[in-house]
């Protein structure tokens, strides 16, 4: 005891003479050990020789998300990827597939080679060649349809030459090519994403998505998304989300039917019956108009509509009624009704949740309108404008094609600006549209479209789709069924000009390689220019001269050489050292804010639209009795109050609650709630919906071995109570059955579900994408040691990769926007029944072609869409004709 | 492993047996040639009529057969087939990659490659890929280069240069063993299980008893012992936990 005694008065003692040197300050202090700057990025060290690495600046594109990165280089290989410090939204974070990235770079199951198939389509069996024979056999058969088109004098069979994308970042690139080729066929993927969101908004304010001001928010309504872990910029909102509720307090409500991270996280979670998202927000809506919690001077200086005519048109839409068809209880529909109308600054968010159903495109005007009747339009804290900018194509630029194309811009859908790409296999297949030559960029339809077989179905036929190309360069489901790949190289071996609305701070970024394309091979933007020199090698044919860059990079100086600002910094070569511009500032170490060289907050500029218009360029303008500015033929603003403003993106240059290009065809012009036919379910069955994790894409992600190992595998979420009643216990086999077929895949029972709903993520369930992603390597002892990947022969634990639900669920398309109806399903849950086994999926072609004309029933010309809006004051009988546009 | 890092060791232990008669030598390096162009590339008309001609008689000596129809079938054909079969095996995914990174890593293009690139740059030679996808440490590359570098020692041997040939076997028994020896025996054997085509078996099989053979003579039994068991990577089969699965864990 004694000598612990001893002790504890010596550490007294001791530190009386610590504080008494500490006293002494500078005087003691050491001349030999200096501090280490604490950076924030940017710098790495070897960890063998102790070298810098070499920082080279990239935007990222393991998602759609694009944040700003830094790639660590070292001997000429990727060795580490960070966020970059100067992208003002991302602010020197990647999530952990952005982290992952570089594996897609080294992944002994890439496509290294130009491979044409030897074999039947799907067989397997290919030939190596080079780069230069494969894009002298594409240029040749694109030179055969412009051949036939010139002899026929018919553009419409230019069309034949289709490119199918999903994720297309070329900055413009790929339009150019099909542009030049004189071929309006460009499909995208956005139908199977949020396009129902996008057309929700689009005439509602302008432009595609809101970019809420997290961080300075008060309230945030959270509808159907799970921005913490994917959605529309995921990384940055997360990081501005938390920032808001940890930082500000703000306090976030999430309705959706699964308990999602996100909805987890918030103070309250609902789970509402899927898709009565708009009878909550128009119950809303109503409670705040009704107790006069609306801001009457928004609505009456910057909307089409008056007070009254939105307190008539709420009327239906209580509390009760919303109740009744949501299962969300009147009464806190009306506590945070009012909540969120006294609360500012204030904001809603939304995703795939709401509109990714029929009449999707209504769900979302609903949820906006939240905002304006709030008058939360682009105040600091509240639902703001997307912030972009733009950058200058090469001149010069070619015109879009002469003719239409139907599958690009199917005229059923005349208010789908964002098309409806599910639909074009079920059109070729019907002899609605023809192809001879089909492309593929950065797609898997195979995996990741609803009753992807159908997708299957068609490119093995080629008598629909005679030669077909994919562009990827992994062996997904789909591009394993082409005739040509001429492989691309990974986002982080190519150019890309990019700029993404993910934040308040507008920037370009870039996509630059970080290394030397690995093995020789080559990027896409250089196979366009190789293609198209082939296809027209004098000039003859007036296509060459698009193309006539001395270089890729010579391409990428053309974006960004001359652009006002950035030109001043060196261009280019700014964004080549630097990654983005322009640079607003530091990142704060003390709380992660954009702050100047004096640590001030670098603020957000708020209320775009009331911008004013110069005094020069009113000159000649024309102020119209609705307030509208004309010059020129052209509305460039709106006059309020004796202000000129530049208003909205909408013909009124206000926001437009009353849409009349929705009457136009048949559709309610005010946001409203329809039921759904999969509301008025059996009590037996149930919905499917999907959902995306934290850490993986819908498909490409799969062969990551560091995102795989944390997630591959998706058992069904079923509630307790429903699961019980059907007999099924936790880990069960289940068989699910929709209208098309079954899946045999495991429960998972949680509360975290809607107990009329079973949920299945996307990511898992691959049967190509390599190895890891299918897990092949195990089924024998042969194939296990195919490669000798030593990762998977000894690293690869779990033997599950999961089941893909896609197969199942049934085409349904919203007939305004034009999105898949991903959570319309309906199914059954039953226990796995004899002879069943784990990953089982039987579906049926015919039964999907019934859904597809099923769902063209809803399309404006349809007698179900009369059906449901008889409300609707036009005439029935003189809808407009279908006309395909221009396409693209 | 750094590509700069690449020396010959000056201290390496002298070779076990020197080789005289320059004969042997050249016909090893025909050898080591022979192999590496059978699985550098895609069998293509020239190889084929080698094959056929002054190479025919000698394989079938060696109790080498490469099929009916690389000895007699229609050549179109016959090539069309070898080159499905080469990309089967070695390029598409899925295949037996002939890497060293991809063998001993799991990715492409490690270290590994810039082992090799710094030995064959340390002899004089530039790995220059001929097609995309074709990296420095390709097992058919290495098979080539110690085929280079056996014919060096035996122009240093005619011109009675002893102690320059003695310096070219160094170099030659020390890649062998230190960038080879850990894995192409390896590799050889599973490409040759998953071979379709008889004449990639018989290439495969015959590359793992040369390079063993070679190997075998120059290491000492201890070493000998770490070599095979680099090269067996035995399979490690993970114990299935059936409650994990039921929890569903996510």
């Amino acid at each position: 005891m004694g000598h612990i005694k001893n002790i504890q008065t010596n550490r007294r003692g001791f530190l009386k003479l610590g504080a008494s040197a500490t006293a002494a300050g500078a005087a003691l202090a050491s001349t030999r050990l200096v501090a280490m700057e604490y950076d924030l990025g940017g710098a790495d060290f070897s960890a063998v020789t102790g070298e810098k690495r070499t920082a080279v600046p990239y935007t990222c594109m393991a998602c759609n998300i694009e944040d700003g990165g830094i790639a660590m280089v070292e001997n000429g290989r990727i060795v580490k990827l960070e966020g970059n410090m100067d992208h003002p939204n991302t602010r020197g974070k990647l999530c952990a597939k952005g982290n992952s990235g570089f594996l897609h770079v080294y992944d002994p199951d890439r496509i290294m080679s130009p491979l044409l198939r030897t074999g039947k389509r799907g067989e397997g069996k290919w030939k190596r060649i080079s780069y230069d024979e494969a894009t002298s056999l594409l240029a040749e058969k694109l030179r055969a349809v412009i051949d036939r088109s010139r002899e026929a004098n018919d553009p419409s069979i230019l069309n034949e030459m289709v490119v199918k994308w999903g994720r297309n970042r070329t900055g413009g690139g790929l339009d150019r090519f099909m542009h030049a080729l004189g071929s309006n066929a460009l499909i995208n993927h956005t139908n199977i994403c949020e396009s129902s969101k996008k057309v929700g908004l689009e005439p509602s304010w302008g432009p595609d998505i809101e970019s809420c001001d997290w961080a300075n928010t008060k309230y945030i309504l959270n509808f159907g998304s799970n921005v913490l872990e994917s959605a529309y910029f995921m990384n940055p909102n997360a990081q501005r989300l938390v920032d808001g509720v940890v930082g500000n307090n703000a306090k976030i409500v999430s309705f959706d039917v699964r308990l999602s991270n996100t909805a987890g996280y918030s103070h309250e979670w609902f789970a509402p019956y899927p898709g009565t998202d708009s009878a909550i927000a128009l119950a809303m809506a109503h409670v705040i108009m009704t107790e006069g919690l609306h801001d009457r001077d928004f609505i009456r200086d910057w909307t089409n509509v008056t007070e009254a005519q939105l307190l008539t048109h709420l009327a239906p839409y209580t509390p009760e009624f919303a109740e009744e068809e949501s299962g969300v209880p009147a009464k806190d529909i009306r506590r945070i009704a009012r909540e969120f109308a006294t609360t500012k600054p204030a904001t809603t968010f939304s995703y795939r949740g709401p509109c990714k159903h029929l009449w999707g495109a209504y769900q979302e005007a609903a949820i906006h309108m939240l905002n304006v009747i709030t008058g939360n339009i682009e105040k600091k804290g509240g639902y703001c404008l997307p912030r972009g900018m733009g950058w200058p194509q090469p001149s010069p630029n070619p015109p879009k094609g002469a003719a239409p194309s139907v599958i690009a811009a199917p005229p059923l859908y005349p208010l789908a600006s964002h098309h409806v790409s599910t639909n074009a296999p079920y059109m070729i297949m019907r002899g609605e549209a023809k192809v001879s030559v089909w492309m593929s960029y950065y797609d898997n339809p195979v995996y990741s479209y609803p009753s992807s077989h159908v997708w299957d179905a068609f490119l093995r036929d080629e008598s629909l789709a005679p030669f077909t190309v994919s562009f990827s360069c992994y062996m997904s489901e789909s591009t394993e069924l082409v005739d040509l790949i001429i492989p691309d190289v990974t986002y982080l071996e190519r150019h890309d000009p990019e700029s993404m609305p993910s934040g308040l701070y507008p920037c370009l970024s870039i996509r630059q390689p970080v290394i030397k394309p690995l093995g020789g091979t080559q990027e896409f933007r250089q196979t366009m220019i190789d293609v198209i020199h082939k296809v027209d090698p004098d000039g003859a044919l007036g296509i060459r001269k698009y193309f006539e860059f001395e270089s890729v990079e010579d391409w990428m100086r053309q974006h960004f050489d001359n652009i006002p600002g950035l030109k001043e910094e060196g261009g280019w070569d700014h964004m080549k050292k630097v990654g983005v511009w322009p640079v607003y500032g530091k990142v704060s170490k003390d709380d992660g804010k954009l702050v100047d060289d004096n640590g001030d907050e670098i603020v957000a500029e708020y209320g775009l639209h009331t911008a004013e218009i110069p005094a020069s360029a009113m000159a000649g303008a024309v102020v119209e009795p609705d307030g509208r500015i004309t010059k020129d033929g052209a509305t460039i603003g709106v006059q309020i109050n004796g202000k000129n403003h530049t208003g909205f993106g909408t013909p009124s240059r206000k926001i437009e609650i009353y849409k009349e290009s929705f009457r136009t065809y048949g559709f309610n012009p005010l946001p409203v709630y329809k039921r759904l036919p999969s509301r008025d379910k059996k009590p037996a069955e149930m919905i499917l919906t999907t959902f995306k994790v934290n850490v993986h894409t819908q498909s490409r992600t799969a062969s990551l071995k560091y995102l795989a190992e944390i997630y591959h595998k998706n058992p069904a979420w079923i509630s307790p109570a429903r699961a019980k009643a059907l007999g099924i216990a936790d880990g069960d086999l289940v068989r699910i059955t929709s209208s098309l077929g079954y899946m045999v895949t495991r429960a998972h029972l949680t509360e975290g579900i809607h107990p009329e709903v079973v949920a299945i993520s996307t990511a898992c369930g691959h049967s190509g994408y390599g190895r890891l992603a299918t897990l092949k390597h195990k089924d024998a002892d042969a194939e296990w040691a195919l490669g000798g990947d030593p990762d998977i022969t000894n690293n690869v634990w779990w033997d599950d990769k999961g089941v893909h639900p896609n197969p199942i669920i049934r085409l349904s398309i919203d007939p305004i926007g034009g999105s898949q109806a991903w959570f319309d399903t309906v199914v059954t849950v039953t226990p796995a029944q004899p002879g069943d086994t784990y990953g089982d999926t039987n579906v049926s072609v015919e039964e999907s072609m019934k859904d597809y004309e099923e769902t063209l029933r809803y399309a404006y010309t349809g007698d179900l869409h009369r059906a449901a809006h008889q409300e609707v004051d036009v005439d029935w009988n003189n809808l407009p004709h279908p006309a395909a546009s221009d396409g693209h | 492993m750094q590509a700069d890092k690449f020396v010959i060791p000056a201290d390496m232990a002298p070779v076990k047996r020197h080789e005289k008669d320059t004969d042997v030598l050249r016909a090893q390096a025909g050898l080591y040639a022979f192999l590496g162009r059978c699985l550098e590339a895609e069998v293509d008309a020239a190889l084929l009529s080698t094959l056929r001609g002054p190479l025919c008689k000698p394989l079938e000596e060696l109790g080498v057969d490469l099929g009916d129809d690389v000895r007699s079938g229609d050549p179109l054909a016959v090539l069309a087939d070898l080159g499905e079969e080469f990309a089967a095996l070695f390029v598409v995914p899925g295949a037996v990659l002939p890497y060293r990174s991809a063998y001993e890593t799991g990715r492409l293009f490690q270290p590994q490659a810039d082992l090799a690139t710094a030995a064959y740059r340390d002899a004089g030679f530039e790995f220059r890929n001929t097609l995309s996808g074709e990296f420095s440490d390709h097992a058919a590359v290495m098979l080539a280069f110690v085929g280079r570098l056996l014919e060096r020692q035996v122009e240093a041997a005619e011109t009675g240069d002893a102690e320059a040939a003695t310096g070219w076997q160094r170099r030659r028994e020390h890649f062998l063993q230190h960038q080879m020896g850990g894995w192409i025996i390896g590799w050889s054997r599973r490409a040759r299980t998953c071979a379709r085509h008889p004449f990639y078996r018989a290439i495969l099989g015959l590359t793992e008893q040369v390079v063993w053979a070679d190997i075998c003579d120059i290491v000492d039994e201890k070493a000998l012992q770490r070599l095979v068991k680099a090269n067996r990577r035995p399979l490690m089969r993970q114990k299935t936990d059936h409650e994990f699965r039921k929890a569903s864990g996510l």
